[in-house]
């Protein structure tokens, strides 16, 4: 087959497994559900690693075109380069993993196909979003993505408790996401206006080889707009509050679309539109600051969080913090990396929750577990594995694409490096007092619970094995030199050959010495962290109560800072405050009212005039006689008769 | 000529027709103009003017008779064509479909749309345009849970609309020969006299849109009003009036049009804001639909102003879309209301467990009407909010606002009544008839949503001559 048909099998399967499951799913079985819509995904994976094993060039696509308009057009056509095949291969290949996962997972579920409609349906937009060769399909996979995180936020909208709760949670992320798309349409006006197109390769060429000034007014607001919209789906400050409620959603869902792909797309977008970044010093440096404010912020916020989900989502949002700061510094290769790695652990993570939640009953709270490591000895073994990656352990995937982002930061300045590893040294804390709560000390649930608890099935734990030896081997992609030699860097390189713009941003590389330093200085925090919360959390007589009652510090980071109430009081409450004025005082005082008053006028003018048809003659021809003299009256005036 | 004479007749059949075939009858019948309308698409050129009827001899008063299309009128009729079929059978099993005089009265304002988007002479277009005001009134009146007051409110206030309308055509005849479409256009004004008859037209144009701050007779008529005949309202009755404001007001008087494009723009996107900011704590879900239509029609109509042929080509796609959702919606509400008994939102919940087909087509009618992508909406607002944004920055970016907003009360409305659990409750799911018109508009609005083409290439020359002539006459 051609690279244009393969493009095509590529986009396609996703969205024909989504529609034959959608449409027949009601009357075939879970396991030909789960088959067709692993496969949908799983083929489009093998298609875009045979096309990643001898690619060379960009592949591009002219699908057709949408809309011809005086000055611009609008096309459906697609591009195949190292960055979009990368992203490709990792939706599809975590995401066939994700999928035979939620074929254990959602078992007996009434919406058994829907959910695997919607997954499909998933993997579709967001391949549109990467795979898109303009800021227009862009949008429509960006918009999509939107669309099918709403329905699996809300996917038990019918649950006779949380319903109500789950629906609103989705609703939060829509709107919450729409804002930052309001970023994304004002850099689309923008750009068009500016080079009459949205193709990436002609702006991008245009940006590269025109003279533009660093720091212009259009390319300040272009770059900031763009930063909007990545805040927005990649849960930055000040947009990140709907993640964390997004974990309503079934765990399979935060797995895939909350932490390894949809929630990336914001970097995606960075990363595609590097050479405008490029000439926006000043927004690098926005960006800079937000990611390391969110680091920092979302790591406080999860130290004291009990739901095992909650503290998997804000560790995702203060991860998302860490790549915005590569791409503040510039290191856009780097934070790729991270993306990467990032898919491998946190998708193991949260898929290990799963498979602990799914043991306890549907329990969240890690108070009202413990000891679970005798109970579900895989899930705990590649449980450790991922928060070993996670807290930058040496060798595993997250130490070295944390050392490139920590080695970036060096280069910067010692402030941001600092607060860098004291995001870092946070990580490793809550990370490791979750998992001892977890999987150490006895168990806290009640007995009932404790007599099923189980290790799950095969389906459940064999992707969490291979998502385990990706975290565990993910690092070699992108080795520092003193470790690989000339074989060093390999995935830079990949990237920078044939994406647009980043062969000419080349990633700041410390001296070995230094880096080794930094590598060794991390690690003995990491341990000795992971020493204390052993220490702390691991005894079987640890007093829990300590973890439900929050006092100073600890109670901000358990209230999420109030950071909800905050917006509540600042944008829910007056536009409703607002909506409800402009109803009483505008709408129905002063418009309603004076309509009525016209029309009722006119009706009761209208009931005057009638009493004049009296029906009496004489009445009649007093009207006739006025009619005449006015008549007469006008003609004399109209012809001027008296200049005659 | 055959465009007015049969639907004409299908009224005056749907008298004699027996009473349990009525609603058949009408069904049928009304697929006749589909026919009609599409073999006339089959033969169209783009960018061609088509005369249907032309009366020769003289009539007085420089009145004339002639009925003409242009690309633009050709995309009405085929709307106007097409809604009604979907309209019947949205209606197919409701109580009025088993009405003569409703299906009569149905088709003889098919016959008034049909006149309208056709007429070639200024009072043609007039009458045409105040003869469709009866049947509505009468299917308002007789078919729905009428309050009389809100409905002579109705009516007076958009007869007090058109009469200025009327006196604006006549005074613009005294500046041409006879009151044929391409005399008018040719007739120069001044710029003060081009404001004041863009004035008149807008006014009436402006009421029946409806634009903030004209819109307070809609959200009372529509929830008082029969489902066909909101759909007949929204889905064709307002878009007369963008229309004419395309063919008639601009091209009619241009010299107005700079000083009267900042009014309608302002008010169109104060009625963005306005309308979606009411919408999200509105409890009767007529009227929450209401404002949403004032919302997205207010961007409509700014587009229109800017009268560049990207900004008609984009307005003409969002007023289809518009269409498509309003019949959606409408039927949405018609079902919500019918089997729970009542308006008020808060008093729903727990349905799409109950009816998941309902739930689905829902849920789809929603997300067109946030005008998400592969959605009709998605690029049609996509391109006026750009032109406004062209415009003037600030009121491109207060528009886009209703991104948000329009998300915000479309998903509480479909929320609070579909999500949730409710014991010892009640609620059908669709029938066939219902279906059929989901299946129908979702088709639709996905087709235009990924080929919007199909529209732009329609209409795209009749917009660049129209833009032409205004650029040569202001």
């Amino acid at each position: 087959m051609t690279n244009e048909q393969l493009l095509y099998l590529i986009l396609l399967l996703p969205l024909a497994g989504a529609a034959i499951n959608g449409i027949f799913g009601k009357n075939l079985s879970e396991k030909l559900i789960g088959t067709i819509g692993t496969l949908m995904v799983a083929i489009p994976f093998l298609t875009a690693a045979s096309i990643f094993a001898s690619f060379d060039n960009p592949i591009h696509v002219h699908a057709f075109t949408m809309l011809e308009m005086d000055t611009f057009r609008l096309d459906a056509g697609f591009k195949i380069d190292s960055l979009s095949l990368w992203m490709t291969m990792i939706i599809t290949g975590i995401g066939s993993l994700i999928h035979i996962f939620s074929i254990g997972y959602m078992h007996d579920d009434k919406g058994f196909y829907k959910f695997f409609t919607y997954l499909n349906l998933f993997v579709f937009s967001m391949l549109i979003l990467v795979l898109g060769d303009n800021y227009m399909m862009l949008f429509f996979g960006w918009e999509g993505v939107g669309v099918c995180s709403f329905l699996l936020i809300g996917f038990h909208y019918a649950d006779k408790i949380k319903g109500m709760e789950n629906s609103l949670a989705a609703r939060k992320a829509f709107i919450m996401n729409r804002i930052g798309d309001l970023g994304l349409l004002v850099a689309c006006f923008l750009l068009l206006g500016k080079f009459g197109t949205l193709n990436y390769d002609q702006i991008g060429i245009a940006t590269i080889l025109g003279e533009f000034q660093k720091d212009s007014v259009f390319m300040i607001s272009v770059t900031l707009s763009l930063f909007l919209a990545a805040t927005g789906k990649s849960a930055q400050i000040p947009l990140f509050t709907w993640l964390p409620d997004a974990m309503a959603g079934p765990t399979p869902v935060s797995a895939l679309i909350h932490a390894a792909t949809m929630v990336t797309a914001g970097i995606y977008l960075t990363i595609r539109s590097n050479f405008l970044f490029e000439l926006a010093p000043f927004t690098q440096h926005i960006i800079l600051f937000i990611g390391l404010a969110t680091a920092l912020v979302a790591a406080f916020i999860a130290m004291k969080q009990n739901d095992i989900k909650k503290v998997l989502a804000y560790s995702t949002v203060s991860q998302l913090g860490f790549m915005f700061v590569a791409l503040g510094l510039g290191a856009y290769t780097v934070a790729l990396f991270h993306v990467t790695t990032h898919a491998f652990f946190k998708a193991l993570l949260f898929l290990g929750s799963g498979s602990v939640i799914h043991a306890n009953h549907h329990e969240q709270d890690i108070t009202k577990m413990g000891g679970l490591k005798k109970y579900m000895p895989t899930t705990h073994l590649v449980f450790l594995i991922g928060t070993l990656a996670i807290s930058g352990f040496p060798f595993l995937s997250g130490f070295f694409s944390k050392d490139e982002i920590f080695a970036a930061a060096f280069g910067h300045g010692y402030l941001v490096f600092g607060l860098m590893v004291l995001a870092a040294a946070m990580t490793t804390t809550y990370m490791f007092r979750m998992y001892f709560l977890v999987f150490h000390g006895t168990f806290r649930g009640d007995s009932h619970t404790e007599k099923h608890l189980h290790e799950s099935g095969s389906l459940m734990t064999l992707p969490l094995i291979v998502l385990a030896i990706l975290s565990v081997i993910g690092g070699a992609l992108n080795l520092p030199s003193f470790l690989a030699g000339d074989h060093a860097h390999w995935m830079n390189h990949f990237l920078e050959e044939t994406t647009l713009g980043l062969a000419l941003v080349h990633p700041h590389h410390l001296e070995d010495g230094t880096a080794i330093g930094i590598m060794i200085g991390t690690t003995l925090i990491t341990l000795s962290l992971i020493f204390w919360a052993y220490s702390v959390y691991a005894k079987t007589n640890y007093p829990i109560s300590k973890e439900q009652q929050f006092k100073g510090w600890a109670e901000w980071s358990s209230n999420k800072l109030y950071l909800d109430e905050l917006y509540n009081a600042l944008f829910v409450k007056p536009t409703e405050f607002i909506s409800a004025r402009l109803l009483m005082i505008v709408e129905k005082n002063l418009l309603y009212d004076s309509i009525l008053k016209l029309t009722s006028g006119i009706q009761i003018g209208g009931n005057q005039v009638r009493k004049i048809q009296t029906g009496m003659l004489s009445n009649y021809l007093y009207f006739m006689i006025l009619g005449v003299i006015l008549f007469v009256g006008y003609s004399l005036y109209y012809f001027k008769f008296w200049n005659y | 000529m055959e465009l007015l004479i049969i639907p004409f007749a299908l009224g005056l059949i749907s008298f004699l027709v027996p009473k349990n075939n009525i609603r058949f009858f009408g069904l049928v019948g009304s697929i006749i103009p589909v026919i009609l309308t599409c073999i006339h698409l089959m033969d169209y050129m783009p960018g061609t003017w088509i005369e249907l009827y032309r009366c020769d001899s003289e009539i007085p008063f420089g009145l004339t008779f002639t009925l003409h299309y242009d690309g633009i009128s050709l995309l009405m009729l085929l709307l106007t064509a097409f809604s009604f079929p979907l309209i019947f059978l949205s209606n197919y099993n409701r109580e009025s479909s088993q009405s003569n005089v409703f299906h009569a009265l149905a088709f003889f304002m098919q016959t008034g749309l049909f006149g309208v988007f056709l007429a070639g002479d200024g009072v043609l277009f007039y009458i045409f345009w105040e003869f469709t005001l009866i049947p509505i009134f009468l299917i308002l009146y007789w078919f729905g849970n009428g309050n009389y007051t809100i409905l002579v409110k109705f009516f007076i206030y958009t007869m007090l609309g058109s009469l200025a309308m009327l006196l604006s055509l006549i005074w613009l005849k005294q500046h041409a020969h006879s009151f044929s479409y391409g005399d008018l256009i040719a007739a120069n004004l001044t710029e003060k006299e081009g404001f004041w008859i863009m004035s008149g037209f807008m006014l009436a144009f402006a009421i029946k849109i409806p634009l903030f701050p004209f819109h307070t007779w809609q959200p009372n008529t529509y929830s008082t009003a029969p489902m066909a005949g909101t759909m007949l309202l929204s889905a064709l009755m307002l878009k007369m009036a963008l229309f004419g404001m395309i063919k008639w007001m601009i091209p009619l008087a241009p010299e107005g049009l700079e000083c009267m494009q900042w009014i309608v723009i302002i008010l169109g996107v104060l009625g963005i804001i306005y309308g979606g900011v009411i919408a999200i704590k509105q409890t009767d879900i007529k009227k929450i639909f209401a404002y949403a239509s004032i919302s997205h029609l207010g961007l409509i109509a700014a587009g229109i102003m800017l009268f560049s042929q990207n900004a008609l080509t984009a307005s003409m796609i969002q007023l289809i879309n518009h269409s498509i959702l309003s019949i959606g919606l409408f039927l949405v509400a018609e079902i919500l209301i019918s089997r729970t008994g009542t308006q008020d939102i808060t008093q729903m919940g727990g349905i799409a467990e109950k009816a998941p087909k309902f739930a689905f087509w829902f849920m789809i009618i929603s997300f067109a009407s946030v005008s998400i992508p592969f959605s009709a909406g998605f690029i049609g607002e996509f391109l006026l909010l750009r032109e406004i944004y062209e415009f003037k920055l600030s009121l491109g970016i207060l528009a886009a606002s209703t991104l948000v907003f329009g998300a915000v009360y479309m998903f509480r409305a479909y929320q609070i009544t579909m999500s949730g659990h409710k014991e010892n409750t009640q609620f059908t799911d669709l029938t066939w008839n219902e279906w059929l018109v989901f299946c129908v508009l979702g088709i639709l609005a996905l087709v235009f949503g990924l080929a919007p083409y199909l529209i732009g290439d329609l209409i795209k020359e009749s917009a660049q001559q129209l833009t032409l002539i205004v650029q040569n006459n202001s």
